[in-house]
């Protein structure tokens, strides 16, 4: 029966009726264990069910990440907004052979957020808004999903203080602020070869104690 | 692969964005004549660099989100499966092959195709009611708890006073374990997007209300506002205060309380 199935668009009437009806079937089985690999593929087949579990897996960290860059909450919802929606619209962009979705996700995010900091210039205000405490959570989170997040957190937080201070301050501000070498070395006020070694080594130690722990 | 050594030192800092324009060129423009090991550097340092978002406070987007998002996806898949035919400038001929063409496709197909739409719309359908279903679920669970709070012994009553003598009265129930629940009837719905924004004011002199969550009040001013993790002990809170923020609440009181409780 299945491999009659598979057997190409030329097709009899019966194999196509079989055909729909395992479509049903897997359809099922794909319900209760939703594959998270293949979400994004789902995407490009306007699955609604697959952008809103990818939502609900990622939304989170992604939120976290821009409100951290923008420190601005409603301008951050409306970066993430504009984030998942460019996913949702574009979802073949994502090449799952060049890598996992979510440092792409992530990456996507990241220069979504620093664009609109440049763009909108909020750094100015950023600086004197630095004393704003953090929203409360609107809503309770997934504890499965928020462990998993926690413990990831706590991996790469563990690592980065295990650098320099300094070194550590270095590679945050290019990440969360988008400042070059030559900016991060005016800011911290020191020499450049110093801060671009920094943060070479920085991320290659990172990079060694993640893979060892991956 | 001595060319790819004095592009090696500037992978990490090319994958974080911090090289200086000239230096991002430079190895950009290696990378673009193609070299695939760089190219693989750069890829395993951006998988590197991503990890950095861990280091970000963790922090939820409002549910309001979620519905706008979910609200678009919805409207664009649906509009995407519509099947739109447009022809500008063909001629008559033109018109009458493809529609010729629509119907003999649509014929032979005609059967497959009924299937295929029942398939579809059993697929929506099963989504639509677990969908339901764990709306309702959760729904259940809510008012359950709310309920708990509402006649457990163990609550403490707390009346909140309209500062302005003509608003109706809040009442909160504050259990030292499930939370605290606000409720009022015909309680003025805030302009514009505006909510409502419960505070607890602590015990420790000097020290800042601690903002908790915001509401928008249903039909004919119905306001419950469950919060089920305050962010203060009962035992380290003197008041509860309500004012109105623009939507999705502030981190600090920007108007004045619009109701004071007291705890005693």
């Amino acid at each position: 029966m299945s491999s009659d199935c598979s057997s190409g668009p030329y097709t009899s009437e019966g194999a196509k009726r079989e055909s729909v009806l395992l479509e049903i079937l897997n359809f099922s089985s794909q319900r209760e264990v939703p594959p998270e690999a293949t979400l994004p593929q789902r995407l490009i087949h306007k699955d609604v069910k697959a952008f809103e579990q990818l939502y609900d897996l990622h939304s989170r960290i992604v939120y976290s990440l821009v409100r951290r860059i923008i420190q601005q909450s409603s301008t951050a919802e409306e970066v993430v907004q504009d984030v998942f929606l460019h996913l949702w619209r574009n979802a073949a962009q994502y090449n799952p052979e060049k890598g996992p979705f979510v440092p792409w996700l992530l990456t996507l995010a990241r220069n979504r957020a620093l664009d609109h900091l440049r763009l909108k210039s909020e750094r100015q205000r950023r600086r004197e808004d630095l004393t704003e405490v953090m929203p409360p959570l609107a809503i309770a989170p997934g504890y499965e999903e928020v462990l998993d997040q926690k413990r990831r957190a706590e991996r790469v937080q563990a690592l980065m203080s295990s650098l320099h201070p300094r070194q550590k301050q270095a590679i945050e501000l290019a990440y969360f602020e988008g400042l070059s070498h030559s900016e991060i070395a005016e800011t911290l006020k020191e020499p450049l070869g110093t801060v671009k070694s920094w943060i070479r080594n920085g991320l290659q130690r990172l990079k060694e104690r993640l893979q060892a722990t991956s | 692969m001595n060319n790819c050594e004095k592009f090696q030192e500037l992978i990490e800092a090319y994958a974080l964005g911090a090289l200086d324009a000239e230096e991002h060129a430079v190895l950009d423009a290696h990378v673009s004549s193609g070299c695939s090991d760089c190219a693989k550097a750069i890829e395993e340092a951006r998988w590197v660099v991503s990890h950095l978002a861990y280091l970000a406070p963790e922090q939820a987007p409002s549910l309001t989100l979620k519905n706008r998002l979910m609200q678009t996806v919805r409207a664009e898949a649906t509009a995407s499966r519509r099947p739109v035919l447009v022809f500008p400038g063909r001629t008559l001929w033109t018109w009458m092959g493809v529609a010729a063409l629509i119907i003999l496709t649509l014929y032979s197909g005609w059967n497959t195709r009924r299937l295929q739409e029942q398939a579809s719309q059993a697929r929506d359908s099963a989504a639509e009611a677990e969908r339901d279903q764990r709306k309702l679920q959760e729904q259940l669970a809510v008012t359950e708890r709310e309920v708990s709070i509402l006649a457990d012994p163990a609550s403490v009553r707390i009346s909140l006073l309209p500062q302005n003598a003509q608003a109706p009265q809040l009442e909160a129930m504050w259990h030292p374990e499930l939370g605290i629940v606000v409720t009022g009837q015909q309680i003025p719905v805030p302009a514009g997007s505006r909510v409502w924004q419960l505070w607890l004011i602590p015990k420790t002199p000097g020290a800042k209300p601690v903002p908790s969550l915001t509401v928008r009040p249903g039909p004919g001013g119905k306001f419950v506002l469950p919060v089920f993790t305050p962010p203060k002990l009962i035992a380290e809170t003197k008041a509860l205060a309500i004012t109105e923020e623009p939507a999705g609440g502030s981190p600090q009181p920007t108007t004045t309380p619009r109701w004071v409780g007291g705890i005693s």
